[in-house]
């Protein structure tokens, strides 16, 4: 055994020393690293002891372990961290050389700009506005959707498809698996090739191209006050801005929070008030037909989002999260490592999330033959009626479960028609956005937080979100009577 | 003139991909038993899944951790015709886990019995990296210690004498700048020495001594 290069104090290195001689099975670190876990109370290490050692022998170690803890002295574990501190410091005194500072250079000068409170702010919307909007919104979930659904899928793909299964299938219930309205080609497929990779790869080329530029720190540091004000740090800009490409992914991102209180919070919001590209894009095509309506349900939804997570950060017993976060220097991102990301993220998408959708085509196709939705429907029109709209609203928030575009789709359907007005579609948009998760998003929940957390969400969302339902319908029926 | 680099270089990894699936293809690397295990190590946001990227290139597998919802991602290479197996571990700032992914990173650490470890560090903060590099010389691991972004700690007029480094550490050095690869054929020269044996560094104490104690 080659001589440690740490020397610790005098009677830290005589418990190590004698900690090292009652190890007697091998470990895969040496005797010394073990002995050192043990005197900073590393209580996974110490059940390894006693399972390798026996619990005679794991006794007298622990013994040697509380005596170190006695006495007026620092802590075993501040001890050691201060030795290797002060050590690391020495070294890196010795080989790091520090030149003159540069003078400030463009990026610290962009930097300070991105932090700026107004100027930060303006920044952000601009971001938000040409990259999001302009770019997502419109080109992506516009023209790109419309020639690859309208044009590639519905002139070139579809249709032979449903004369092959015509063909091939002679029962009508069974074809309606594949082919039907909700079949898995004619909605499946068609939904997550055509409407919504398009979205999403945009989504994450314009993501990746921000993450690597640097940007997000400093919106984390810009939005920090506002986060705290709703229980969450300002690290958690970064789940709640992937939220707007993919609910899913985002629930998946809440990882990178700090307590088990911050993330159930953003879980929360991320399921209740964030929406997902797929829907906004429908959101867009939808509420749009009615003069401001896009305005009253995104200034609603961040209302709702505010409220929540001010009152949840309230109620929820906790810490609020300290915030820590590396501002690493801004870099131009490198084309290669965007693309190499981008790739990463929709190769997860298409291998996680489109089996879902067919998934959610065969559960819909079941629900439907064995009428199940029916009953379904028919509990859910219940409230749909409370809060005054056409029950067949019930049958889109229904399919909204599976994927909250479907529901958002067969929306686009009844504006189309002309079956609802103006003040519904506002009211059933903000239901469908506040309502439940996607069915994807649903199961990530449920293993990521479980199944108490995750049905306690979910049964503060169904209600919370008719209610909201009921109050923006009767105050907009209020203020029209009023003008 | 840059954006006609940026394109070159899209270009030249892609290529190094195809002919490294390719490679892999042909040898069947898939159903191969790796003959060494790689260990990457490192607090969080220093660049270690990005040289795992560089060193294992696109077949990587990601599993959950036993019991846990904490991904490790595994890759392989093959380096002078040895297969290796690459591990990538979640971010820990100490062998002391404080959180359920430097747990897992931990146990990743002492179930994998990697013959190399490599400790990935953000040069621009050496000194707070420094306390894991010693802990892991401390636990006995073969260690290499990737210094990674080495362009930007240039940038903020920062140089690290990296041969003292790795005399006082008597760890191999080396400097990478994992964004754009360099240094990267340097980090799997030196993994297959150590992997192999065949440099020795010999430990030197008496530098910590004084210094540790006051």
């Amino acid at each position: 055994m080659a001589p440690p290069l740490i020397r610790y104090d005098p009677k830290l290195e005589e418990a190590i020393a004698r900690i090292e001689e009652c190890l007697q099975s091998s470990y895969s670190m040496s005797k010394r690293a073990i002995a050192l876990l043990l005197l900073q109370g590393d209580r996974e290490i110490e059940k390894l002891v006693e399972a390798k050692e026996g619990k005679e022998a794991a006794d007298i170690i622990m013994q040697i372990v509380r005596e170190m803890k006695v006495g007026g002295e620092r802590s075993p574990l501040y001890r050691i961290t201060m030795a290797r501190q002060q050590l690391s410091e020495y070294i890196a005194s010795k080989v790091v050389e520090r030149f003159v500072p540069k003078p400030r250079t463009f990026t610290d000068g962009l930097s300070d700009w991105l932090i700026h409170p107004f100027f930060g702010l303006l920044f952000l919307l601009g971001l938000l506005y040409f990259g999001f909007y302009q770019f997502v919104g419109v080109f992506a979930a516009g023209t790109l959707v419309e020639l690859l659904e309208d044009t590639v899928f519905g002139n070139y793909i579809i249709p032979p498809i449903e004369r092959f299964f015509n063909w091939l299938i002679p029962w009508a219930w069974l074809r309606d698996l594949f082919v039907g309205d909700y079949g898995i080609f004619t909605l499946g497929i068609r939904y997550a090739i055509a409407l919504l990779l398009p979205i999403v790869t945009a989504f994450f080329l314009v993501f990746s191209l921000v993450e690597d530029s640097g940007y997000f720190p400093r919106l984390a540091l810009l939005v920090d006050r506002l986060f705290k004000g709703i229980g969450l740090s300002g690290r958690a800009v970064i789940p709640m801005v992937l939220g707007f490409g993919c609910d899913t992914m985002a629930t998946l991102v809440t990882r990178i929070l700090e307590t088990r209180r911050e993330r159930i919070i953003a879980t929360l919001l991320l399921a209740l008030a964030v929406p997902c590209s797929a829907q906004l894009g429908v959101m867009m095509a939808t509420v749009s037909k009615v003069k401001g309506g896009i305005l009253i349900w995104a200034l609603f939804v961040l209302f709702v989002f505010l409220l929540v997570g001010f009152l949840t950060a309230k109620l929820l017993p906790g810490e609020p999260p300290r915030f820590f976060i590396e501002v690493v220097p801004l870099r131009l991102p490198r084309l290669e490592n965007v693309l190499v990301k981008t790739w990463t993220r929709l190769q997860w998408y298409l291998l996680e999330v489109t089996p879902l959708f067919i998934l959610a085509s065969v559960l819909i196709w079941l629900g439907r033959i064995t009428y199940l939705f029916d009953l379904v429907i028919a509990a859910l029109s219940v409230p749909v009626q409370w809060v005054g709209l056409p029950k067949e609203m019930a049958t889109v928030i229904l399919f909204g479960f599976f994927r909250r575009d479907y529901g958002a789709a067969g929306l686009l359907d009844m504006v189309e028609k002309g079956t609802i007005d103006g003040i519904d579609l506002i009211t059933t948009s903000i239901i469908l956005t506040l309502f439940v998760p996607c069915i994807a998003q649903f199961l990530i929940m449920v293993r990521e937080q479980g199944w108490r957390v995750t049905l306690a969400i979910f049964g503060f969302i169904l209600p919370f979100a008719f209610l909201c339902g009921f109050v923006v319908r009767h105050l907009l029926l209020w203020l029209n009577q009023l003008a | 003139m840059a954006h006609q680099e940026r394109q070159v270089s899209v270009f030249r990894s892609l290529g190094a991909r195809l002919r490294d699936w390719w490679s892999k293809m042909g040898q069947k690397s898939l159903e191969a038993t790796p003959q060494k295990r790689v260990v990457i190590v490192g607090s969080p946001n220093v660049g270690k899944s990005l040289i795992f990227n560089r060193l294992t290139g696109i077949y990587v597998t990601v599993s959950n951790y036993p019991g846990t919802t904490v991904e490790v991602f595994r890759g392989r290479t093959y380096i002078d015709g040895v297969l290796y197996e690459i591990v990538d571990t979640p971010g820990m700032y100490s062998l002391l886990p404080s959180s359920e992914e430097e747990r897992v990173a931990r146990r990743l650490l002492m179930e994998e019995q990697p013959d190399v470890v490599v400790h990935v560090v953000d040069a621009k903060n050496l000194e707070r990296m420094l306390p894991l590099t010693l802990q892991l010389i401390e636990a006995g691991f073969s260690l290499v210690l990737a210094l990674n972004m080495m362009d930007e700690a240039v940038k903020a007029g920062i140089q690290i004498d990296t041969e003292l480094l790795t005399d006082i550490l008597c760890t191999p050095v080396v400097p990478v700048i994992a964004t754009t690869g360099q240094g990267i054929n340097q980090l799997r020269r030196v993994i297959y020495e150590v992997a192999h044996g065949s440099t020795t560094y010999t430990i030197r104490p008496e530098i910590g001594r004084g210094d540790s104690q006051d």
